[in-house]
């Protein structure tokens, strides 16, 4: 492996880690928007 | 919600294989090669983003579904961030090979025209109130818009002298061996998936915030 190379993976994967994290917290948070009353799905993916 | 995480798990190897599993490309100095497994897939998204949304606007256009034109609008905005990635990336690309990091070669200013035209499409969208007129404006322009790519993405940059890799005046074709060639052709499925799911999270949030009238910020 070459010097450099190992920090610049880890570096990817937290920037990858942060981007799941954020698109996992976003999906919940919509899920209890459209499970409030009164919200009626258009029809449509679940996410 | 399975999908999901197989699909974070599938990118999290990739990005590890690419720096420490397999050889770079060859045909490229050094190690900046790899950056080709997430340049490409991230113009592939774009381009594959455009184009839904063009299909989408023509479906709103026919049906007048506003789901369609959710998905479009979606769609644009997700295209214009993978747009600008590709451009980010290719410079640093650019840099390690031509010597700078931006040169106005054909590639470079054909992709800037095309996040022009679609930065077109945004303040479109915003400057008109009326949301009928809006999505019908904005539709029509997807449409137009579109019609752009194949000659800023695909013939531009051939019928001109660029330095980019396989056009005029660098024939210079990534070799990959097998293995690379899996882990690339892995790279373009995951960054499909992320698309898809990034897509789907944005037309819900596109919806809800039709529903609810512009009340609600997802980010507090």
């Amino acid at each position: 492996m070459k010097t450099g190379l190992g920090f610049v993976a880890a570096v990817n994967l937290i920037i990858w880690a942060g981007i799941t994290l954020y698109l996992f917290i976003l999906d919940r948070r919509l899920k209890k928007l459209e499970r409030r009353p009164g919200y009626r799905d258009h029809g449509g993916g679940d996410g | 919600m399975i999908y999901k995480i197989l699909l974070t798990i599938w990118m999290n190897l990739i990005i590890a294989a690419v720096f420490l599993y397999i050889e770079p490309a060859a045909g490229f100095p050094g190690e900046v090669s790899r950056i080709l497994f997430f340049h490409v897939p991230m113009a592939w998204v774009a381009t594959l983003a455009f184009l839904l949304s063009m299909i989408a606007s023509s479906v709103y256009l026919i049906t007048r579904k506003v789901n369609a034109d959710f998905l479009a609008q979606s769609s644009a905005e997700l295209g214009f961030l993978f747009c600008f990635l590709a451009t980010v990336t290719g410079s640093i690309f650019a840099k390690a090979t031509w010597g700078s990091f931006w040169n106005w070669d054909p590639r470079q200013t054909s992709i800037v025209m095309l996040l022009m035209i679609y930065g077109a499409y945004f303040v479109l969208r915003s400057a008109v109130a009326d949301h009928e007129k809006r999505r019908v404006f904005a539709g029509v322009y997807s449409i137009l818009a579109f019609c752009t790519v194949p000659f800023l993405v695909f013939i531009v940059p051939r019928i001109t002298n660029s330095l980019h890799p396989e056009d005029t005046l660098n024939p210079a074709k990534p070799g990959m061996d097998i293995k690379t060639l899996i882990f690339f052709l892995g790279s373009l499925c995951a960054y499909t998936g992320l698309f898809v799911w990034m897509l789907r999270l944005k037309v819900r949030m596109l919806r809800i915030m039709d529903k609810e009238r512009g009340r609600i910020n997802f980010h507090k």
